[in-house]
């Protein structure tokens, strides 16, 4: 008996000059339901077995997840989920302005609490932020680091609230070792991923980009010559011959102006064009993507899966393994001693996720809630 | 901090005195780790349960290094033996039984344990990792001999006798030259050029077997996603091993292209298999096991090329003769020699790098190739030297 049938294709790099050697394996039958519907006999129970291990030994596994579920629950109430525009875009750190500091100030005169996350997704308003008992509170973005692509949002609450599903975490300024473990708690403190540090702390540098190739043109402005395709410009319907003559209302003089403009961006943020189509101004909202995405082939961007459109461009990171969706970002990570080592920034690859570390963390936030008027 | 190693060998101390000894030391071990904040590469020895291996024998090029490994029991009393290479961890007592039968741990401090083995091992299999380079493709390979013989994927080696680029840990790159390769599994095999390392012994793998493997056993997987950065590295990667079979092993260390060749250890540091391709689930990475490396050694190192995966045999679409031309009597419909214009009455010349002697030695070269290469392939016809680009076909294999 056949236990698998296995369609394959071959990775190719599309138009990067360079490939990266791997197969891709197409598993059509692996799951124990597909080879029920497909075969009338029983399955052996050997094979059986073969399956269900396949799922059960897994790093993530449920018995794995339990096993460090007394670590996450350490930071019960330090997390919320955050809700933009009627879905839950990210998750959300609750911090204070001790953030970086040992021990935890309650601040009781004020009813303010302080929500860090991931700035990229909130997609619009109204922003709401869902606490570990369930309670639904509006929030407002009180500050924006775009070189971190962090939020703080600030959320107004009851004492009794606060003490119970609002408690700032306690960042430690660590860095693990590389193959140390990592977890990652959601608002109701059960684990969502389980990970192992990958690499040591760096800049992760980005390739922002519309997607468009610009001429130099003796009006003002700039010309589009070319646009590639599943680029931002091509999704927002810019055309060959456009004639972009501001961006976010700010008038663009030559193309030079216009590359320096769009190479302040990073990918994920959303710019306002101005132009000029056939003789009538248009304005076109646009979003930057990183380059790689753009370039990367169909079987790259499968066994990718679901990535955060801001997944690169930060000035120091730590990358992981841990298995998050995208909107799981913005939470903390934790070493396997409980110490908060960092939030998830970005879920980049099949093999990378990436965690701002606390040191960085830490001093954004003292500076965002300043920034806020928090006291 | 160093632990004298006789301690354990001696038969009068006793297992309890042992384990009482590493739990004292237990509470350090945690803060060790705030010495290497930015989680620097550690040195050896320094940790209870860890030896600093001594240089390994000098091992012949013609037997397998990864020979006489197999069943070295770690747990024999007074004939206890270290196993050769840079990446052995020797296991604390406590966790052996966890990592020979695999599971989750009992505890959260069994926990740190196995992760003090991840540190270590991941630490170590930095050397032996390299980023490999072989035309415009980019994969990886384990250096497994002081005398610089590296594991590779077929489908990273291509062929016999290319020449390859490895870059090292710390960027530095050296010159390799691939031998064979059993392509039914996926190994490779190639070796460092002579004379790179000014005499001395190339950091290597602590070679391990994949006979004793079994589904739900931890492993930890390094490489090079993507290709080689210098300001990250090495890029380390801790799952657990799903299903083992003949020809592969599955595991939910997650795998990307750049990955290939790069090699796959137990938690003791022993080098157990190499990645070779991956399915669409986060956790279908597949590996080759070590073992096939071992068996098809001689065939291997003397630059035999056989077989083909299962679903990647390689297809031009020409029928032909000829003992001492290539002469294409028939160009299947659809094939890729169709598409890159090739007729009937042509003479194959050259096929890539291959001078075309007689139609057998065009199979061979097809054959050398994998599905999606692209091919210049030099043909005769009335007496003109075309040249033409052929992109290499799947053959159905049923």
């Amino acid at each position: 008996m056949k236990t698998e049938n296995e369609h394959r294709v071959k990775l190719r790099g599309g138009l990067a000059a360079i490939t990266h050697a791997l197969l891709i394996v197409i598993f059509a039958n692996t799951s124990a339901l597909s080879v029920i519907a497909q075969d009338d006999a029983p399955i052996p129970e050997w094979l059986q077995q073969r399956l269900v291990d396949r799922v059960m030994h897994r790093r993530d596994s449920n018995s794995m997840m339990r096993l460090v579920q007394p670590i996450a629950e350490t930071i019960n109430g330090g997390v919320v989920e955050i809700i933009s525009s009627g879905r839950p875009v990210a998750l959300g750190t609750v911090v204070s302005k001790e953030a970086g500091a040992s021990g935890i100030t309650k601040s009781s005169t004020s009813s303010d609490s302080y929500v860090l996350t991931k700035r990229s997704e909130l997609s619009g308003d109204p922003i709401r932020v869902r606490l570990a008992d369930g309670q639904l509170l509006p929030a407002r973005v009180a500050a924006v680091r775009r070189a971190s692509d962090l939020a703080l949002l600030v959320v107004q609450a009851d004492a009794a609230t606060i003490d119970r599903s609002l408690r700032p975490v306690e960042f430690t300024r660590f860095v693990p070792m590389i193959g140390s473990f990592l977890i990652s708690p959601d608002r109701s403190g059960r684990v969502i991923g389980i990970g192992v540090v990958g690499a040591a702390p760096r800049k992760v540098s980005h390739r922002g980009m519309l997607g468009i190739n610009l001429q130099r043109i003796e009006e003002g402005g700039a010309r589009v010559q070319a646009i590639i395709p599943n680029s931002g410009a091509d999704e927002a319907g810019l055309e060959k011959g456009d004639r972009i003559i501001a961006i976010d209302g700010q008038t663009q003089s030559n193309v030079d102006i216009v590359v320096s403009t769009l190479n302040s961006m990073f990918p994920g943020e959303v710019v306002q064009l101005t132009i000029e189509r056939d003789g009538s101004k248009v304005d076109i909202p646009a979003r930057l993507s990183e380059y790689a995405i753009m370039q990367e082939s169909e079987n790259d961007a499968r066994v990718n899966g679901a990535r955060n459109v801001r997944l690169s461009g930060f000035e120091q990171a730590i990358q992981h393994d841990m298995v998050l969706n995208p909107e799981q970002c913005g939470g903390p990570i934790l070493d396997s001693e409980g110490r908060v080592i960092g939030i998830n920034i970005a879920r980049a690859g099949r093999v990378v996720s990436y965690a701002l570390p606390a040191s960085l963390v830490a001093s954004e936030v003292s500076s965002m809630i300043a920034e806020a008027g928090g006291r | 901090m160093t632990f004298d190693f006789s301690a354990k060998r001696d038969k009068g101390v006793s297992l309890a005195i042992l384990l009482a000894f590493l739990m004292m030391l237990a509470p350090a071990l945690s803060a060790q780790d705030q010495f290497y904040p930015n989680g620097s590469v550690i040195q050896g020895g320094l940790v209870p349960g860890t030896v600093i291996v001594p240089d390994a024998a000098v091992v012949s090029p013609q037997s397998s290094p990864i020979a006489g490994q197999a069943g070295a029991d770690v747990d024999a009393v007074n004939t206890k033996t270290i196993p050769k290479g840079d990446t052995w961890v020797e296991p604390p007592v406590t966790l052996q039984n966890l990592l020979a039968q695999g599971g989750v741990p009992a505890s959260i401090d069994e926990l740190r344990l196995l992760q003090r083995q991840t540190q270590l091992v991941a630490s170590r299999a930095a050397e032996c990792t390299v980023s490999v380079q072989i035309g415009p493709a980019q994969g990886c390979g384990v250096i497994i001999s002081e005398s610089g013989f590296v594991l590779t994927a077929a489908h990273v080696a291509m062929r016999p006798r290319k020449s390859a680029t490895l870059t090292l840990a710390d960027g530095r790159t050296v010159t390799a030259t691939t031998r064979g390769m059993n392509r039914f599994v996926d190994a490779g095999l190639m070796k460092i050029d002579d004379g790179q390392n000014g005499g001395k012994p190339w950091p290597c793998a602590t070679p391990g077997t994949s006979k004793d493997l079994t589904s739900g056993m931890w492993c930890i997987a390094t490489g090079h996603p993507g290709g080689y950065e210098r300001a990250r590295g090495m890029v380390t990667r801790v799952g657990r091993i799903l299903d083992v079979r003949n020809d592969s092993l599955v595991t939910d260390c997650a795998l990307i292209g750049g990955d290939s060749g790069g090699p796959l250890f137990d938690l003791s540091g022993r080098l157990i298999a190499v990645h070779s391709r991956i399915g669409n689930d986060v956790a279908d990475n597949l590996h080759v096991p070590i073992d096939h490396y071992d068996e098809c050694w001689d065939q291997m190192s003397r630059g035999d090329s056989w077989g083909f995966l299962r679903g990647f045999k390689p297809m031009f679409g020409v029928r032909g003769n000829g003992a001492d031309q290539a002469n294409v009597v028939e160009v299947y419909a659809g094939s890729p020699a169709k598409e890159a214009g090739i007729e009937p009455g042509d003479v194959i010349e050259r096929f890539g790098d291959v001078q075309v002697a007689g139609f057998e030695s065009l199979k061979t070269a097809v054959s050398d190739t994998m599905p999606g290469e692209r091919v210049k392939v030099w043909v005769r016809r009335e007496g003109h030297l075309i040249q033409v680009i052929v992109e290499i076909g799947r053959a159905d294999e049923d």
